[in-house]
């Protein structure tokens, strides 16, 4: 019952996103109806378009379990940009300096990329537990420590000569994902991450013990959990999502090097996928794939009617907007409406007392 | 001699957009609102300024549209966070990804451009010689001849001093964060209060971006505000919303950000000196952590 109210309300503010949208473009003096048709046929309606689609949605369930899985056990991470950034770089590295057969070299990278993920994002939970630092602004900070530092090493060390601007060669070809007929098989390894995400919180101890630190931590210490480890090992799973979606840009793709902007806005899309996912598992993918939609047909959008594609940064703003402010906001006048309720049933209650005891005895 | 007095000055003017946006998000440190859209409402300040600036030739209604910039946003935060009862850590993540996203696209639209906007139109913010300041030797080289909104900048802070800690609208504000329903109690409505301190950051956020856009440099760049909210609300909680503390703060990082500027120029690769901002942020939530701990165990 209560999900089922959640999911309407969900869709309540998709709908009303959806409906800002064509009031914007239409108030901008584009043809609205059209911008999203195209924005339709170009994110799914060929098989390139399609498929590209799946490769964006790929990285943006990865991205958003990350944010969610931190958010939803009561970890504030915000690192997912630089735990990105350092995972693009731990399997750039490794498929730069060690070229082993495919079987090997693609798992072995992805483990890399992981491992360099969790490693960036125990710094900061090091920080929390060793220090109590917030770990909220720890992280952020990472993210800009790691974009200047990837930056550094594309720009001197790894910088491929007789380039004009800053990038790393290209990875031997061993770690590059197969594409079948525009398929690139790296979005196998976001759905296996999806099942492996979904088990751990469904299935698993830990799971179960993340969403009672994340509602209630005092509750779950009391409860005997240990809440540090499960904060640690939180922040460790969060910080290897974001960074196997890094070595997901670098090992599939055309380019298969390190270039400036690859972080694109991966990260910040993944933070709010979670937060209008609720943080849920399944409803996190599934608004990643909404997300890949509004991204990759909004290019199509732009070289059809001309609307810049920085418009879906402001829709998806909006929309998230919406969809908390509805799912919140109807929380609380369901609330408010039946504390009223409860007040007229004691009142009236009382009022049958006093016309029961109309003796007097009150006072 | 020259080069620390180069160092000098530029600190200070590093340091007064964040002093401005932690000086806003002090007002609603004090009324128990997180508020993380500090670096949406710096942004969109950044950008209506210089929009401002370009279209009417004029500094002042530059400012003045980006302060009101960002009051929108707080407007926007106030009537979800406050009156909608949306998380205020959601909202003001919403409200800073569309920040990222409006400035984009109006850019885009507007200029047809990506990146930065850089034009001759753009007047940024005159410096002013203050006659008494001047006039002091040594320190008038690093103190005189700023952009004028550094001065106001310096009054808003006192402002803000004695509006939080000598007024009666100030005692209710602290109030509203240590319990509202005490205030409501007394008929005096915690909601007002809460939407006020918002309203009040975003104008303060708006014109710390504003002065970013205009005083620091006349350009305006995707994204330019670069984590300066994060690092104002890291301000915040050093000094605990004092607005002399985090004047001091802000001081403190504009002074590692105008070394960090110093040092690229000495044949480092510039990627170093430019995280140095943000690692002293996080040593400085590491200072904040170790005194926490001490009052804790006093």
């Amino acid at each position: 019952m209560r999900h089922r109210r959640v999911i309407l309300f969900s869709l309540f503010g998709v709908v009303i996103a959806v409906t800002v949208g064509l009031l914007l473009l239409w108030a901008l003096g584009y043809s609205a109806l059209e911008g999203y048709a195209y924005l339709l046929e170009y994110s799914l309606l060929s098989r390139t378009a399609l498929f590209s689609t799946l490769s964006r949605a790929a990285l943006l369930v990865l991205l958003g379990l990350s944010a969610s899985t931190a958010f939803a056990s009561g970890a504030l991470n915000l690192g997912q940009s630089g735990q990105f950034l350092i995972g693009a770089m731990a399997a750039t590295v490794f498929g730069l300096f060690v070229n082993l057969p495919a079987f090997l070299q693609i798992p072995l990278s992805l483990a890399v990329a992981a491992l360099a993920g969790m490693l960036y994002a125990s710094i900061a939970a090091f920080f929390r537990r060793r220090f109590n630092m917030n770990e909220l602004i720890v992280t952020l900070m990472l993210n800009f420590v790691a974009d200047y530092f990837t930056q550094f090493l594309i720009a001197g060390p790894l910088f491929e000569e007789g380039r004009q601007s800053p990038a790393s060669p290209a990875i031997n070809a061993s770690g590059w994902f197969p594409v079948y007929k525009g398929f690139d098989t790296g979005i196998l390894v976001a759905l296996l991450a999806f099942i492996l995400i979904y088990l751990l919180w469904n299935r698993s101890k830990t799971g179960y013990e993340w969403t009672i630190m994340g509602q209630n931590s005092i509750f779950s210490r009391i409860g005997g959990c240990p809440n540090e480890e499960n904060f640690t090992k939180a922040m460790l799973v969060s910080g290897a999502l974001a960074a196997l979606a890094g070595a997901l840009v670098i090992m599939g793709g055309i380019q298969h090097r390190f270039m400036p902007g690859i972080k694109a806005n991966y990260a910040d899309d993944g933070i709010m996928i979670a937060i209008v996912a609720n943080n849920k598992v399944v409803a996190t993918a599934i608004y990643a794939i909404m997300f890949a939609i509004m991204r990759t047909g909004a290019m199509g959008m732009e070289l059809e009617t001309g609307v810049p594609l920085e418009f879906v940064h402001v829709l998806t703003a909006i929309t998230v907007l919406f969809v908390v402010a509805s799912r919140e906001y109807s929380q609380y006048l369901i609330d408010r409406f039946s504390a009223f309720l409860r007040a007229r049933r004691i009142s009236s209650r009382i009022e049958d007392y006093a016309g029961r005891d109309s003796s007097g005895s009150m006072d | 001699m020259g080069l620390w007095i180069e160092i000098l000055r530029s600190s200070i003017l590093a340091a007064i957009p964040i002093a401005l946006a932690s000086l806003g998000g002090a007002f609603t440190y004090y009324t128990d609102v997180f508020n993380v859209a500090l670096e949406g409402m710096m942004l969109v300040g950044a950008f209506l300024a210089v929009i401002g600036s370009y279209f009417t030739g004029s500094w002042a209604m530059g400012l003045l549209v980006g302060a009101l910039g960002g009051l929108v946003i707080g407007i926007i935060f106030a009537l979800f966070a406050v009156y909608m009862g949306a998380d205020h850590f959601v909202t003001g993540m919403a409200l800073n990804m569309f920040a990222v996203g409006g400035t984009t696209f109006t850019l885009r639209r507007l200029f047809g451009i990506k990146g930065a906007l850089v034009s001759s139109r753009i007047v940024g913010i005159p410096s002013w010689n203050i006659p008494l300041l001047s006039k002091i030797p040594v320190l008038r080289e690093v103190i005189s001849g700023h952009p004028f909104a550094v001065y106001i900048a310096l009054l808003l802070i006192a402002l803000s001093h004695y509006l939080l800690f000598r007024t009666k609208w100030g005692l209710r504000l602290r109030a509203v964060g240590e319990d509202a329903q005490v205030l409501d109690s007394l008929g005096v409505s915690s909601r007002r209060i809460k939407t006020l301190s918002i309203l009040g950051s975003g104008i303060l956020c708006g014109f710390g971006g504003a002065f970013l856009s205009l005083g620091y440099v006349a350009l305006f760049a995707e994204g330019m505000t670069s984590g300066r909210g994060w690092i104002a609300l890291s301000v915040i909680n050093v000094s605990r919303g004092r607005p002399w503390g985090l004047l001091l703060v802000s001081l403190v990082f504009g002074f590692f950000e105008g070394l960090g500027m110093s040092l690229q120029g000495m044949g480092l690769a510039p990627q170093f000196p430019q995280m140095i901002p943000y690692i002293i942020t996080i040593v400085a939530v590491y200072v904040y952590s170790r005194r926490e701990r001490r009052v804790k165990a006093a």
